[in-house]
């Protein structure tokens, strides 16, 4: 179904968030003031790589008005963070290995004393040559940035199958091509920051944003070397996250300065400031040797990746793992060498982005599939039917998946689109001037979802009926912008055939949700619709027999509906719809309901792991969305600018609850990767950003996007499937880079290998467009 | 317009004289958001360049990052806050339209977006596609890829246009 408003009917459900943020009266996290706050701010190095040989803060302590300077002495837990390897210091003591790095925080009484203060502190360092670069990292005798080691490595992955020398030996064509791509940034639009109140009991509420609550209060807890139930974390709502929130930010500093001083503090990172802290998409290398026979079918793939990770780990291995398991695409291949290096370096820390290392994977490998198509002189389209897997196949990893059509159905289905259609006749438009030449290009992609095999991937939720007599549920995700509550909210009104008024949702503050795992891994709604489907039928139980006994009507002949319970018959959809109002035909209210029994009785609660693959092989996922992405460029061959004038993205991912939210996600995705593929990335110089504001760091603007964006919602799934609705926040993101470099390649016949796309490759000689004009009329 | 004395400052925001006392160099976002409470006015690249802390300053859209306060007294300024529907209770037009067309993900460039948008449509009621680009060119978002917000200015020019918000200069803008 072609995703739009007129398409959706009733399921264009607006946004309970909606009036709040058109409005400007929905409080950020970094919106909070306090009567009595202070203002926190953090000291960074000075150096990408340097020894610290002193720091004196005395002179920040006696400003006026400056409540606690507080350094790596001053932690009484563990001087550490890290979501999944703690390794970035809280405050650095002997050694800096970023420009981000931490080695003091301050808060005053205003934020310009809290500047001041910074300014007071004097710290000697002695300078080291930064390790700029994964092979300058990896270098003979490089220094060792962690005393971990072995030398810079972070993590290494591996894949081999088959014999890959046998299996070139007896190709036709070999391709050989090496992929770049950037170090891209989040650039969410709120930064980093929020409110850390300490209160009388000894309690710290945090209020800053991450996409787990529960595992920064775990870290946090750690760190100020207290009791998890110390600390309460708020962590909703959200100005923006893609992943670049996930880990911990301002937190730390945030915590300990309001545990110092005793005053609520508030820290809000500058946009340079959070450029220079923030995590980035990793950049990587990937060097890929294609080989295919005679008739076209891929026989050998060799893939070596390499990743710079930047100064500390964060979630550096587990991209690399995903990274690994997607660059075989969604092809059946016999022989494979793949070896992924992640490895440590002076830049910027680069960790959690939308599409998880499938960004960098997908645009090599699909790259690879056009260039192959184009030796062999077939369809690029065909060329990728012939070589993918089929649904019954094993996962890339070879473990075993869940069977679906959706990889077939999305290549159906882009095939028969007329924008792919026009691949067949490129440039048809003689009213071009000849410098302007447009082609078209596709990719397809199968990404995984969840966290993987082997990684501790908790799930669950709770269903209630609350005080006020709301159907409650409580889950510890968080709403950063994808629509969540306004998903969560469509999925209980078609379970309970209840209103929205009748709901209350709760997520993010660790003291209301159970822990039922992050917000991540496009893994929310699945993980959401999972949950549900485990609660709602005792919970249903439970009201239809209180509303029995006190009805005397049989539970069977009761329905859950708008307002409370109503006998059978009684509530149509229609109903529904056209009489809201009709509670003199509720048996019993929902407000009556609980004011029967404990209130505990009415709590629900469940708890589960995400679906993996049974099969022992790390990171291995289970559930894959797939898409298909179309895509048509115009270059200008004067200015080598690109311009993608027309997408159409396919995307199976099971049925649509939220069509306002699907689309959004996939244009959103969209969007985000044109920039990954023609403007963004954080230049780095000697470890320094060169970049570091949204003025020389170009994100798309409305003037740069698609004049043209499709999106078709592939629906089905296996009959009694028990996983529900696919995620399809990442999705979007993953396949549009291919896309538009196989487009530019028909347009210019340029291969590009590197992301952004360099303007300079694309540019021809004056003398050569004249030649085509004349000769073209 | 009012002559500044000393640290004193003031401006008409959202139709309200407000009075200061605060240093003439403070920005305008701070002064809107830290003095006056008035948050939906954002803040995030604080260069001019994303628009989040987009105002109506005398009618004309600016970034509150790069105004000074000394610049703006005695200014009218308009903040997300001061848009509002005819009826009490009710969102203006282009908030209603954001709200239904799905113009915003995370929100947070929205009260800029909005603002810009309410410049535009000002000015050309009925915006070209070229107009609608140049007029919310200097308004970033991350979340949306912008497809919700070209719908959402799109339909909230027809309902503008159809409504009784216009002032007769604005409708005079149409008949010309």
């Amino acid at each position: 179904m072609l995703l739009n408003r007129d398409n959706s009917g009733k399921r264009w459900h607006l946004r309970p968030d909606g009036v709040g943020k058109v409005t400007g009266q929905l409080q950020y996290l970094t919106d909070m003031t306090l009567p009595d706050m202070i203002h926190g701010r953090v000291l960074r190095s000075s150096y990408p790589y340097a020894r610290i040989l002193s720091i004196d803060i005395t002179e920040a302590e006696a400003i006026e008005g400056v409540f606690a300077v507080l350094t790596s002495k001053d932690v009484p837990g563990l001087n550490l963070f890290g979501i999944a390897t703690p390794d970035q210091p809280v405050f650095c003591e002997h050694v800096v290995r970023y420009v981000g790095d931490a080695i003091a925080a301050v808060a005053a009484d205003s934020p310009e004393r809290a500047a001041l203060a910074l300014d007071a502190i004097r710290v000697e360092y002695e300078e080291w040559t930064p390790l700029d670069s994964p092979e300058a990292a990896l270098a003979p005798g490089a220094p060792e940035l962690h005393e971990h080691g072995p030398g810079n490595v972070l993590h290494r992955t591996e894949i081999k199958r088959g014999n890959v020398d046998e299996g070139f030996a007896a190709c036709e064509h070999i391709v050989s091509e090496t992929y770049y791509t950037p170090r891209q940034m989040h650039a969410y639009m709120e930064t980093e920051g929020g409110l850390f109140v300490p209160d009388e009991s000894g309690r710290l509420h945090v209020y800053a944003a991450t996409q787990h609550g529960y595992k920064d209060r775990m870290q946090l807890a750690r760190i100020i070397g207290c009791s998890e139930e110390d600390i309460r974390v708020v962590s909703s709502p959200i100005g923006g996250s893609f992943g670049g929130k996930d880990e911990l930010n301002v937190q730390p500093y945030g915590a300990l300065l309001a545990l110092r001083s005793g005053h609520p503090v508030k820290m809000h990172n500058s946009r340079k400031e959070s450029v220079r802290a923030g995590l980035k998409r990793h950049p990587m290398k990937i060097e890929m040797q294609t080989g295919i026979s005679r008739e076209g079918m891929i026989q050998a793939h060799r893939v070596r990746i390499t990743a710079d990770t930047g100064a500390y780990a964060t979630l550096g291995a587990p991209v690399l793992n995903f990274c690994t398991e997607h660059c075989l695409g969604p092809y059946s291949i016999p022989n494979v060498d793949v070896e992924g290096v992640s490895v440590y370096t002076n830049n910027g820390v680069s960790g959690e982005f939308r599409g998880f290392g499938g960004n960098q994977a997908i645009f090599a490998m699909e790259g690879q599939m056009d260039r192959l198509a184009e030796i062999m002189d077939i369809d690029p389209w065909e060329f990728r039917r012939r070589n993918m897997r089929e649904k019954t196949d094993p996962g890339p990893l070879n473990q075993r998946i869940l069977v679906t059509d959706g990889l077939s159905q999305v290549w159906e289905a882009l095939d028969r689109s007329e924008l792919w259609q026009k691949h067949q006749y490129p440039s048809a438009d003689l009213a071009l001037p000849p410098w302007i030449k447009r082609g078209v290009g596709a990719a397809i992609a199968m990404h995984g979802a969840g966290l993987g095999y082997g990684i501790p991937d908790p799930a669950g939720g709770r269903l209630s009926l609350n005080a006020e007599g709301k159907i409650e549920v409580a889950f510890s995700y968080e709403e950063f912008g994808q629509g969540l509550i306004a998903t969560l909210e469509m999925m209980l009104c078609d379970l309970f055939y209840c209103s929205t008024s009748d709901l209350s949702i709760i997520i993010g503050d660790t003291d209301r949700v159970p822990h039922s795992g992050s917000s991540t891994a496009s893994r929310s709604t699945t993980m959401a619709w999972m949950a549900l489907q485990r609660l709602q039928t005792p919970f249903r139980s439970k009201i239809l027999s209180v509303a029995s006994a006190l009805s005397g009507i049989p539970a069977a002949e009761l329905i859950t509906g708008i307002e409370g319970v109503w006998h059978k018959g009684q509530l149509s959809p229609e109903v529904t719809a056209n009489e809201p109002a009709m509670n003199s035909r509720v048996v019993v209210s929902y407000v009556d309901l609980a004011k029967h029994g404990k209130e505990e009785e009415w709590i629900f609660d469940t708890q589960f792991e995400y679906p993996t693959t049974p099969d022992n092989v790390v990171g291995g996922h289970y559930l894959y969305t797939y898409a298909a992405v179309a895509a048509e460029v115009e270059v200008n061959t004067l200015t080598g600018e690109a311009k993608l004038l027309d997408t159409r993205h396919v995307v199976a991912a099971g049925p649509v609850i939220n069509p306002m939210g699907f689309i959004g996600q996939i244009e959103g995705g969209s969007v985000m990767a044109l920039g990954f593929t023609l403007t963004e990335d954080a230049v780095m110089q000697d470890s320094r950003y060169m970049t570091t504001n949204l003025d020389t760091y170009l994100i798309p603007t409305i003037r740069d996007i698609h004049t043209n964006l499709e999106v078709e919602a592939i629906e089905d799934l296996p009959e009694g499937d028990p996983f529900g609705p696919r995620g399809i926040g990442e999705i979007g993101s993953v396949a549009l880079a291919p896309a538009i470099t196989a487009a530019i390649h028909q347009a210019t016949g340029v291969w590009v290998n590197r992301l952004p796309v360099p303007r300079d490759q694309l540019i021809k000689p004056i003398g050569v467009l004249l030649q085509e004009g004349v000769s073209s009329s | 317009m009012t002559e500044p004395l000393g640290n004193f400052w003031t401006a008409v925001v959202n139709g309200e004289e407000k009075q200061l006392h605060i240093a003439q160099t403070n920005r305008l976002v701070d002064v809107l958001r830290s003095h006056l409470n008035l948050t939906g006015t954002k803040v995030s690249c604080e260069v001019g360049r994303c628009g989040a802390c987009m105002i109506l300053m005398d009618g004309e859209p600016v970034n509150s990052c790069l105004v000074m306060a000394y610049q703006c007294v005695g200014s009218e300024i308009t903040t997300i806050e001061g848009l509002y529907g005819e009826e009490e209770g009710k969102l203006h037009p282009i908030q209603q339209a954001f709200v239904e067309e799905g113009g915003f993900q995370c929100g947070y460039c929205t009260p800029g977006m909005v603002i810009s948008t309410k410049a535009l449509l000002d000015r050309y009621p009925q915006p070209s596609q070229e107009q609608i680009e140049m007029g919310l060119c200097g308004n970033l978002c991350r979340c949306t890829g912008y497809g919700g917000i070209l719908r959402a200015v799109r339909t909230a020019g027809e309902t503008c246009l159809s409504s009784s918000i216009l002032t007769t200069e604005e409708k005079k803008v149409i008949d010309l």
